[in-house]
């Protein structure tokens, strides 16, 4: 399934976030979204769920918007920061009202708590939950309804080497199962290791939508290709 | 349909799948009984008019519903203050729907714990007083502390904030009437009238289908508002 933007734009008041971003992210591979802090990464991520209203332009899934989907989170799944469950809440009861909104068995629940390797700790409350293990229940909300598109952004903040390791070979696996992954991050050589196609932004505007071999010839590194492609566009 | 009943079936689950909602009705049970034990016993001495069990239990209310108005309040501006109201839209991203089914929620429980609590109310004072009262006020209760459940978390969406919610809330229902009510001034006392906590009362106490009218009124009026402003700005 298709992620299409077509001239998104956001503003929030004279400061123009998101500039006329027009770009497909494809299936079937790793995509990685980079950019400076302040670039508009997580604006456009949220833009695309609908939770932030573009100014002008929009963003598509398969062709639709993401509220036109009756169960959204059976065609996309989702994170967008490491706590997004309630503190009193136990990470599984947390998954089965997130189940229960999209007519998702229960019994997935359990599975995907299996899946990122929850299930020891499923029935405590997710406000004693270290970053990587909120990092782990975000994941596994996201895999709930078994989606065609997942969207992270920042997932190895706060993983261990081991998480990190893990959500590599997830994300290479999800890719190669034919879904769309797009992968926001500001570790470049995390993004070096993971994604095989590059989008970079920076002031809001595309900088570049290439492979990441062709990002990387004739630059020792992803870092010496990505500081000459977001030379001074970083906030200063 | 089908959609609304996902929506209502998760936040049901998430109701109650946090302590908020214990706390909560443990007090409005606690200040009830409380409320109108003292109040029958003032009603003993003759210190005040009402003389019923039932518009005693209906006193007691106006202490037991600050724990329902914190209840709804709490179950939408905690989606603001906690940081999950992002991963709710992603869930269900029709606004109008996600409102619709948390106020569908408030108003199950505080329909049936308010008739809970008027009952509880109404056995409370009767001994104290020696007259035997059936309750017929408290189901009546429990309508009303509905229509402000539905009113708070309305109120709660279109504001987002707990405090500042919970201190409008505050000034419509418990703080402003009295102010209003004092100085023998017709225009004053029409207008305190109009106001939620005063026209539930005469639901109550005056079997005044206007007041019941009244409050309903100001619950649509939140409901549409907190719509809209879901719909309109930014997660």
């Amino acid at each position: 399934m298709l992620i299409t933007l077509e001239k998104l734009t956001k503003r929030f008041g004279a400061t123009t976030a998101v500039d006329g971003l027009d770009l497909e992210v494809r299936p079937g591979r790793v995509t990685g979204f980079l950019g400076p802090n302040g670039a508009g990464k997580s604006t456009t991520l949220r833009m695309i769920l609908d939770l932030d209203r573009p100014t002008s332009g929009r963003a598509l899934l398969g062709g639709r918007p993401y509220s036109s989907y009756a169960l959204p989170l059976r065609k996309v799944g989702a994170v967008l920061e490491a706590k997004a469950a309630h503190p009193g809440r136990t990470g599984r009861n947390h998954l089965l009202a997130m189940a229960r909104s999209n007519a998702i068995a229960p019994a997935r629940v359990d599975e995907v708590l299996e899946l990122v390797g929850l299930s020891k700790n499923a029935r405590k409350r997710t406000g004693t939950y270290s970053l990587g293990m909120g990092q782990r229940l975000g994941i596994a909300g996201a895999l709930l309804g078994d989606p065609p598109v997942l969207i992270l952004d920042e997932p190895v903040n706060g993983l261990d080497p081991d998480g990190v390791r893990w959500i590599r070979g997830l994300m290479r696996d999800l890719a190669a199962e034919g879904r769309t992954v797009l992968v926001s991050s500001h570790l470049l050589s995390e993004m070096q290791m993971t994604a095989d196609h590059l989008i970079v932004i920076g002031h809001g505007r595309l900088l570049a939508d290439a492979p990441l071999d062709e990002i990387l010839s004739g630059h020792a590194s992803l870092e010496d290709a990505y500081y000459t492609l977001t030379e001074g566009t970083a906030l200063r | 349909m089908t959609m609304l009943r996902a929506t209502i079936g998760a936040e049901w689950i998430k109701l109650w799948t946090t302590r908020t909602v214990w706390w909560a009705l443990t007090a409005a049970l606690v200040l009830m009984a409380a409320g109108a034990g003292q109040y029958a016993l003032y009603a003993e001495n003759g210190d005040i008019d009402q003389t019923g069990a039932g518009e005693i239990a209906v006193l007691g209310l106006s202490f037991a519903q600050l724990a329902f108005l914190a209840l709804a309040t709490i179950v939408m501006t905690s989606e603001y203050s906690t940081g999950t109201m992002r991963a709710t839209l992603t869930w269900t991203p029709v606004r109008s729907r996600l409102l619709l089914a948390k106020s569908a929620v408030i108003a199950g429980v505080t329909l049936v714990a308010g008739t809970v609590a008027g009952f509880v109310g109404v056995a409370v004072a009767a001994p104290i007083l020696g007259n035997s009262s059936m309750g017929a006020v408290a189901p009546k209760m429990g309508l009303y502390l509905a229509l402000l459940g539905v009113f708070a978390v309305g109120l709660g969406a279109a504001l987002r904030g707990p405090v500042v919610s919970l201190v409008v809330l505050l000034m419509l229902v418990v703080v402003v009437p009295p102010l209003l009510q004092v100085p023998d001034l017709a225009v004053l006392n029409t207008i305190a009238d109009a106001l939620p906590g005063v026209a539930g009362q005469r639901f109550l106490l005056e079997n005044s289908y206007g007041g019941l009218v009244i409050v309903a009124a100001w619950a649509t009026a939140a409901f549409l508002i907190g719509a809209r402003v879901l719909r309109r700005r930014d997660a």
